[in-house]
């Protein structure tokens, strides 16, 4: 049996974008740097691959008003660094994005990092949109005001969209101040101990933009001027133990906790969830008994016990991928598979909400061919009738 | 319309009590805070609890009755003005707070809270509720969630959007969904944050998860007065240039002033050009030396007082005069309208100026009131109906709304589109943006009972006059019917 060629198709404008979607009948998949190409569902193969990373690079910063406009397949951290030239950044910290990930590659795949303690993620940054839908039409929603109410807010739903529903030609953002001091305070505990400890960290006035727990230590990121981040972050030291690191110490731990996020150990599955703070431990407990010792239960654990979020590794087993989802799911939770061994056949999400009438009522709206990312949301968006459907959890 | 049939299958599932019919009962929800667009619904129902609102609906969904989901009405855009013939589902019995998790930080609420009770109730704990709309004694956090609501603080703390985690959603056929998560995590698309902001259009929130914030060590504020508006606004540039950011930024004019201190005593300065309030909050070594930072660019900027209270109770005094400053100013003028435009915050000099331009042209007076640090604007439009100034106080209002999305703003910060500003809405959007905004409006709602004719422009509300006909650009597109 021959596979028919994939054509890939890289515009630069965003009529060149409608231009291809509409010149390329057929399903599409959107590709940016290919960091989360096996995140969520397994897409089925696509006719045509849209390669945005042709549209690339800043459309217009305003400084003052602290907004920069970016087209999408512009890559995280060159933005970041053109930013920082004024002094100023996206405050967000996902760990894909030193490995090139694009802004709307981040944005598509609802990932954050650390510091949504304080800031939230790339959904509560964004103010507007540029989109191009699969029947061709380009529709902006937002705008370049951070404060907006007109109109839906039509951007939110292309987060965690994970390449379906619209392309995504380029983003607005709201801006922050780069902080000149980013002191790290780490504590060591196992984690059995990070929830009380975070808790303590958490009600103390230090207020730490980060709480992260890797490699049996806390770390606790402040950020301000140097003189208070800095006094902040020994008052939490005094507080709580610990200490504070060296400069090159802490940017080696920060590295370490998001190589840990990004690692890719073989045979074995990547998972990210989120449960309310307090049920995170006994999650994480019940997932390792799950899996069992002789499977070597959870590896390169990440988590934010403030938050509720972690990123984890487990067996690459259908079965077991299937109980964390339910577990998860049981404790009110969301968990979406990441990564998974080439070829490896897991359930991608917990079993549907009841929301996923609705999120297939958006989709049949927005792109009522699935010509998007088909499978990608499977199985809350079955594919078409005929096709294979999504594994289920 | 509704019949007898209908009257008493409402009162089986919400008792004599939670039915109205009588038209003195019904005239008092005909309107919300934009009080200038009313109309008297066919009936109003009073849900008490989630799963009566759910029953509610789908009655609504039998019946093929169009439905307005109401909060505490203070809204300021027509938003929850009744439909004629259609149902308003009152959420005013649904006050009851499910949760204050201490723990979690985290406040479960019906949808008929006030938004000030949530951080009275987390207040014991060392923990608040951001977000605070100036209404924030009245209005509840349905509301909110239907407005995306703001307020003073939002500059530093972001919008409704921003700390609402989870809600409970009865959709248009009755069905209830959960949108979003217990906490910022997201599997798959984030229907919440499209929900929040969709001013009833979408669905009714039963229960909404909003997330708590710990109460700030250290909070600063100071009053500083102007010799002019345009030095004002270079110093609120410098502030952020400074890499300072507020707590809230908020501006007002001497016309404002004068209202405001007649009414609170707040100690405004009553003949300044312009006044800013703004605040700091956090940790107290930091706020301390940021607050010398800002006082030095008020002095240098030429303000002529800096009023720093020194007590939460004298500090509170101050935010009255802010927040009351809609309401005063009734007492210099007949009537008025608000506006809630937005501008990029680096041509508040430039919108201001032609505004007062503008309203000079129309012989009307305009007082600002506004969160300067973020461009939100709320020009109020001075008017007399009795002198016949209703047009052109409207006309004024229009014009400089659209002059903010001219100057790369928006129709809206805080307030919604709702029926006030559904017709500027192609001054912003191009007729494909509003077609794909509707295509989802119709996934949730299609048959479009959910709170029909707010925030999409229709030719009957947009005011188009019978004779040769014209199709409407969005009736081409394909948004709109004609009526």
């Amino acid at each position: 049996m021959s596979t028919p060629a994939v054509t890939t198709v890289t515009p630069t404008t965003v009529d060149e974008l409608r231009d291809a979607v509409l010149a390329h009948p057929g399903t599409l998949r959107v590709a940016g740097a290919g960091t989360a190409a096996d995140w969520a569902g397994t897409p089925a193969p696509a006719d045509t691959v849209l390669d945005v990373t042709g549209l690339s690079g800043i459309v217009t910063h305003n400084p003052g008003d602290m907004t920069v406009e970016v087209r999408a397949g512009t890559p995280f951290a060159a933005l970041q660094d053109e930013l920082a030239q004024h002094q100023q950044r996206v405050a967000v910290d996902p760990a894909r994005a030193t490995a090139g990930a694009t802004l709307g590659g981040l944005f598509a795949t609802a990932d954050s990092g650390p510091r949504s303690l304080q800031y939230g993620s790339l959904r509560d940054l964004v103010i507007g949109a540029t989109v191009v839908l699969p029947d061709g039409t380009i529709a902006r929603s937002g705008g370049h005001v951070i404060k907006n109410v007109a109109g839906y807010d039509l951007t939110k739903v292309l987060h965690g969209a994970h390449g379906t529903l619209a392309v995504i030609a380029g983003l607005v953002l709201r801006l922050h101040p780069a902080p000149r001091s980013t002191p790290t305070v780490a504590v060591p505990t196992d984690r059995a101990g990070m929830a009380d400890l975070a808790r303590r960290v958490a009600d103390s006035p230090v207020e730490a933009v980060a709480v992260q727990w890797h490699a049996d230590r806390l770390l606790c990121l402040f950020e301000g001027s140097p003189e208070g981040a800095d006094t902040r972050a020994r008052k939490l030291v005094e507080t709580v133990g610990g200490e504070v690191l060296a400069p090159d110490d802490a940017t080696a731990a920060w590295d370490a906790h998001d190589a840990a996020v990004r690692a890719r150990p073989d045979g074995r599955a990547v998972l990210r969830l989120g449960v309310i703070p307090s049920a995170l431990p006994g999650v994480l407990d019940g997932l390792d008994s799950d899996i069992g010792g002789d499977a070597g239960g959870l590896t390169e654990v990440t988590a934010s016990p403030r938050t509720g979020i972690a990123t984890l590794a487990l067996p690459a087993d259908a079965d077991l991928v299937a109980a964390a989802h339910r577990r998860v799911a049981e404790a009110g939770g969301t968990s979406t598979l990441r990564q998974r061994p080439d070829g490896a056949s897991l359930p991608a999400f917990g079993p549907a909400p009841a929301s996923a009438v609705l999120l297939r009522a958006v989709a049949a709206s927005l792109d009522p061919d699935q010509r998007l990312g088909r499978g990608r949301l499977a199985p809350w968006i079955p594919l078409p009738t005929g096709q294979p459907t999504g594994v289920s959890a | 319309m509704v019949d007898a049939q209908m009257v008493r299958e409402f009162t089986d599932l919400l008792s004599e009590n939670g039915v109205i019919t009588d038209e003195v009962g019904l005239r008092s929800y005909e309107c919300d805070g934009l009080t200038g667009f009313r109309q008297v619904p066919a009936l109003v129902v009073l849900p008490r609890d989630a799963e009566e609102v759910a029953g509610a609906v789908r009655l609504c969904a039998k019946y093929g009755m169009p439905f307005v989901a109401r909060g505490a009405g203070t809204g300021l855009s027509g938003g929850a003005m009744p439909v004629a013939d259609g149902v308003v589902i009152s959420l005013q019995k649904l006050r009851r707070i499910l949760e204050i998790d201490v723990e979690n930080r985290r406040a479960v609420l019906e949808p008929g809270v006030y938004n000030l009770e949530i951080s009275k109730a987390a207040a014991p704990y060392g923990l608040y509720y951001a977000p605070d709309p100036s209404s924030q004694q009245v209005c509840t956090i349905g509301g909110n969630v239907a407005e995306n609501s703001g307020g003073a603080h939002c500059l530093k703390y972001g919008f409704t959007t921003n700390h609402v985690l989870e809600m409970e959603v009865v959709l248009a056929d009755g069905s209830v969904v959960t949108l979003g998560g217990p906490t910022g995590e997201q599997a798959g698309p984030d229907l919440r944050g499209l929900f929040i902001g969709s001013e009833g259009t979408l669905g009714v929130a039963t229960s909404v998860t909003v997330r708590l914030l710990q109460t700030p060590q250290s909070v600063r504020t100071v009053l500083a007065d102007f010799p002019s508006i345009e030095a004002a606004g270079d110093t609120v540039g410098d502030i952020v240039d400074a890499a300072i950011i507020p707590a809230a930024v908020e501006m007002m004019d001497s016309l404002a002033m004068e209202a405001s201190e007649a009414a609170t005593g707040a100690g405004l300065t009553v003949d300044s050009p312009a006044a800013l309030i703004i605040e700091l909050d956090g940790p107290s070594d930091e706020v301390e030396a940021e607050f010398e930072q800002l006082t030095a660019i008020c002095e240098r900027h030429g303000a002529t007082r800096l009023h720093v209270p020194q007590e939460a109770e004298e500090r509170q005094k101050v935010w009255k005069g802010r927040k009351a400053a809609f309401a005063a100013v009734g007492r210099i003028s007949p009537d008025y309208i608000v506006q809630d435009g937005v501008v990029p915050r680096t041509r508040l000099a430039e919108v201001l100026t032609r505004i007062a331009d503008m309203g000079r042209d129309a012989g009307l007076r305009v007082a600002n009131v506004f969160h300067a640090g973020d461009g939100n604007l709320h020009p109020l439009v001075l008017y007399s109906e009795a002198a016949g100034e209703h047009d052109a106080a409207e006309k004024l209002s229009t014009d400089i709304a659209e002059l903010c999305v001219e100057l790369g703003g928006s129709l809206s910060g805080e307030h919604g589109i709702g029926t006030d500003k559904a017709c500027s809405m192609p001054a912003m959007f191009s007729s494909d943006d509003l077609a794909v905004m509707h295509r989802v409006r119709l996934a949730f709602d299609p048959d479009s009972r959910c709170n029909p004719g707010k925030l999409f422009p229709t030719p009957r509300l947009c005011g188009e006059r019978p004779g040769k006909y014209q199709p409407h650009p969005l009736e081409e597109a394909g948004v709109i019917e004609r009526l």
